[in-house]
């Protein structure tokens, strides 16, 4: 058996001075961070950061979804659009070889009743890729949920430079970023397990009724 | 009668609005105008006449639950039904517009058929269908 060597690949030498460098700065983040009351508000960051990450899955996921709706309502349509085409060619040479008899033995009647329904279907193919829209409505109030959040977090940490910054060092700042101010709650992207949101149309319903709305 | 109705669709997110107004025309209700907030919603509606609202609820300058309350307390348009179309699945959301006299909630996203049905069932209750 082969023994594993515990030394790494490439040695680096660190000058004892880094790591104490490091160590100071990390006393200073700190005790900054202590010193204008922003501790609090970095664990909120912290929180919020995974909160993030499953917007933006959520974000992936929607628009995935309605792209492989829109492509697959599309297929379908584009087949009996097609099955429409090749009917009328047909329909086309019967009635120029025999009008008489393409009248007669249903052929006409039997296209145009073909016809009614493709284009039925076809019509519920096209209300289905325009309600695959809904996404944007939908990801874009998600999106500007994570904006505010980096938003935020950015202004903050320009506060934290600033004041923080050298006297020597010290620019003038840019108009501070417009305060943050959470909206309301908007699409839910982790419905499971959560008792206080509904999850779909059905629960709306009961939800009312048993209040007698 | 029901073809005749105008109808206002509120929402900030013009997409949405098109939805919506184009499933109205495919149930039949071919006169819809469009607000893209409440500010702008309470405007054509205290300019013109109309007899049904449906609309968002998060919104810049007047959200919907705002909308919603000014309707209610103006003389002129507190009889218009206002039926919620938004992603706000909360259930003190939906408690809170039925309190304030919201006429259906409907969760997005929807269905044309749950879209149709609200709309068909709040006007039954209206007697205006």
């Amino acid at each position: 058996m082969q023994s594993i060597n515990p030394t790494p690949a490439v040695s680096i030498t660190v000058p004892p001075d880094i790591h104490q460098s490091i160590g100071m700065l990390t006393r200073q983040l700190h005790d900054s961070l202590n010193g204008l009351g922003l501790t609090d508000k970095v664990k909120g960051w912290a929180g919020e950061l995974p909160d993030a990450k499953s917007r933006l899955s959520y974000i992936a996921r929607l628009t995935g979804e309605a792209a492989e709706k829109v492509l697959n309502r599309v297929d379908q349509a584009k087949a009996q659009h097609d099955h429409i085409a090749a009917e009328t060619r047909r329909i086309g040479v019967l009635i120029v070889k025999d009008p008489v008899a393409a009248v007669a033995k249903g052929h006409v009647m039997n296209f145009l009743t073909d016809v009614e329904q493709s284009t039925k279907q076809i019509d519920q193919h096209l209300t289905e890729i325009m309600m695959a829209q809904d996404f944007h409505d939908l990801t874009g109030q998600v999106i500007a949920k994570v904006v505010n959040l980096a938003a935020n977090i950015e202004e903050q940490l320009l506060q934290l430079l600033i004041q923080t910054a050298p006297a020597d060092a010290v620019v003038k700042a840019s108009a501070p970023v417009a305060e943050y101010q959470p909206a309301l709650a908007g699409p839910v992207v982790n419905p499971a397990g959560n008792p206080d949101v509904v999850t779909g149309q059905s629960e709306v319903d009961d939800l009312l009724a048993s209040l007698g709305f | 009668m029901a073809n005749e109705l105008r109808f206002l669709v509120v929402d900030d997110f013009s997409t949405m609005r098109r939805i919506v107004r184009n499933l109205l025309k495919e149930s039949g209700y071919t006169e819809a105008d469009e607000a893209e907030d409440g500010v702008a919603a309470l405007q054509k509606l205290r300019n013109s006449n109309f007899d049904f609202v449906v609309s968002d609820i998060n919104m810049p300058n007047m959200n919907g639950f705002q909308l919603l309350m000014e309707i209610k307390k103006d003389e002129k348009l507190k009889h218009i039904p206002v039926l919620m179309v938004t992603a706000e699945a909360r259930k003190e959301d939906i408690v809170l517009a039925a309190q304030q006299g919201a006429a259906g909630y409907i969760v997005k996203p929807f269905t044309k058929a749950t879209l149709e049905d609200k709309v068909s069932l709040i006007l039954t209750k209206m007697g205006l269908k």
